[in-house]
């Protein structure tokens, strides 16, 4: 999976994903699709990526634990596990491409990878899409790629990362920047939690327009405003010093004991330890966990992921939380 | 000011941006603000469930600019051909019910597409086929260019070739 592995600059940036929108010419969108045609669409693309080491799995025939699985994994929308009606997943020899077929557009094809790795999720993504090639794609040439919604319209692409930004965050630094953002076309959103805050200090930065800029251009705006923010992140990070450093250290231990030695863990206070340990990891004060360890542990301790891969399944929240607790020290054993 | 959505009540609201380097701004009373999203929340929403964010690209603040446009109409009758929409159909959802809808409704759809995107000429990527269909003109472009020189030039033998190579492209393209 790709949170296992070491992202680049894996401290400040989580994920980097790009997401393309396309459809087929002849048929309608969602909405209007028939069953009927919704199957011809997923047949037509199982006919083009026929021979090239794609895995299809029926969205219809998996438990909804499953499908929710793959949402918390980040492999897919939560609007496509929700969806009815025929849908369908495939998945590339390597893991790093995941096609839903009859989404809200009949394909959005996305790559998400560890850490800073945009111009790779692109060359991925666009790899991709020319094994569609045989397909008869919407498209126009004035408005580029046909979507169902028309802030898609143009390249078709969503280009994001996910952040860490526990500095930004406490400085109260985020609400400018986000308003310095929109300035150039990109969105700034907090991903858990109400509020202006996010819990867990996790953003999303992401294009908001599609149409009249290139694949490329898109990418390197993105790619100079995420290399201005974590650099701008680790600036405020700076060590604290005397009375400080004491309670911060103090800080981590209590947030490493707990991760370690609790036998109940709720999702919230997972993601409440989360904050301190990456930083923990980051400032080197908590050893014996990675971050890419860190982001496996967070996702895969989900209540989903965690009751697909329970021994036991979990039934009431008392057994999930400390389903999760035994999991968690499991995995820091290893 | 007056909102430029309602009409009727003062704008306070002011939003300015920079899309594609094309200055958009818009007026807006707090009420139709906040009904288009458009107050602090738009600047950065924070999401009630984790990672609910995939796939929700900015739905809800955008469908509003539909809305923004009220004095556009389609003529009474015209409906899309690839699948029977109105424009009424489209405002409401603010999403287009077939590929053909765009071209359809191309001139009553201009207005919110500037808004929404800037510019509305489509630069980056085309599809495989276009690609190929498009590099195929070019090369043909190009050959008959070369045999309008080489005849120019009293070059037979070589106008001979490329005639060939052109009749053998030109049948390529008839498939
Ligand atoms: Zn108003
Ligand atoms: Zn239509």
């Amino acid at each position: 999976m790709w949170y296992q592995v070491k992202g680049n600059q894996n401290d400040v940036v989580v994920s980097s994903r790009v997401r393309l929108a396309r459809n087929l010419a002849g048929f309608p969108f969602d909405g209007k699709l028939t069953e009927k045609d919704a199957n011809a669409v997923i047949g037509k693309i199982e006919t083009a990526l026929a021979g090239k080491n794609y895995t299809k799995t029926d969205m219809t025939t998996l438990s909804p634990v499953a499908a929710e699985s793959l949402v918390e994994k980040h492999l897919v929308s939560r609007e496509f596990a929700g969806k009815k009606g025929p849908h369908a997943l495939f998945v590339n020899e390597g893991k790093s491409i995941y096609l839903m077929a009859c989404e809200e557009d009949h394909i959005r094809l996305q790559c998400i990878l560890p850490g800073l790795a945009l111009t790779d999720a692109l060359r991925l993504a666009l790899e991709c899409d020319d094994q569609l090639g045989t397909l008869d794609i919407a498209f126009d040439e004035k408005l580029g790629y046909l979507t169902h919604c028309p802030t898609n319209l143009g390249t078709g692409m969503r280009a994001s990362v996910m952040l860490f930004l526990p500095a930004l965050t406490a400085g109260g630094a985020i609400p400018p920047l986000a308003r310095q953002l929109a300035k150039i076309g990109l969105t700034l959103r907090g991903l858990f939690g109400e509020g202006s805050e996010s819990r867990g200090c996790l953003y999303q930065v992401s294009n908001q327009v599609s149409l009249g800029v290139s694949e490329e251009e898109i990418l390197s705006r993105l790619q100079k405003a995420v290399e201005n923010i974590v650099a701008r992140e680790r600036e405020l990070e700076s060590a604290p010093k005397g009375e400080d450093a004491v309670r911060q250290s103090d800080r981590f231990a209590r947030a490493e004991g707990t991760l370690r030695y609790a036998q109940l863990l709720s999702s919230e206070e997972l993601f409440e330890l989360f904050t301190d340990i990456k930083q923990g990891v980051t400032s080197g004060k908590i050893k014996g966990i990675t971050h890419e360890k860190l982001l496996t542990l967070l996702i895969e301790a989900m209540p989903a992921t965690l009751t697909e891969n329970a021994p036991e399944k979990p039934k009431t929240a008392l057994e999930r939380d400390g389903a999760r607790a035994r999991f968690i020290k499991q995995a820091l054993e290893v | 000011m007056k909102c430029q959505n309602c009409k009727n009540k003062e704008a306070t609201f002011f939003y300015e941006e920079n899309i594609n380097g094309k200055k958009k701004s818009v007026s807006l009373c707090a009420d139709c603000a906040a009904k288009l999203h458009m107050t602090e929340k738009f600047e950065m929403p924070a999401l009630a469930s984790p990672f609910s964010v995939f796939g929700n690209d900015l739905g809800n603040f955008f469908d509003g600019f539909f809305s923004l446009s009220p004095h556009v109409a389609a003529p009474k009758g015209k409906v899309c051909p690839g699948c029977g929409a109105t424009f009424e159909d489209i405002a409401a959802s603010g999403k287009a019910c077939c590929p053909q809808c765009y071209t359809t409704f191309a001139d009553e759809l201009l207005p919110s597409l500037r808004s929404l995107h800037g510019d509305v000429q489509h630069k980056g990527r085309v599809p495989l086929v276009d690609r190929a269909a498009k590099e195929k003109e070019n090369k043909l472009a190009s050959l008959r260019e070369n045999l309008k020189n080489a005849i120019e030039s009293e070059d037979f033998e070589s106008a001979a070739k490329l005639r060939d190579e052109i009749r053998a492209l030109e049948k390529e393209e008839d498939k």
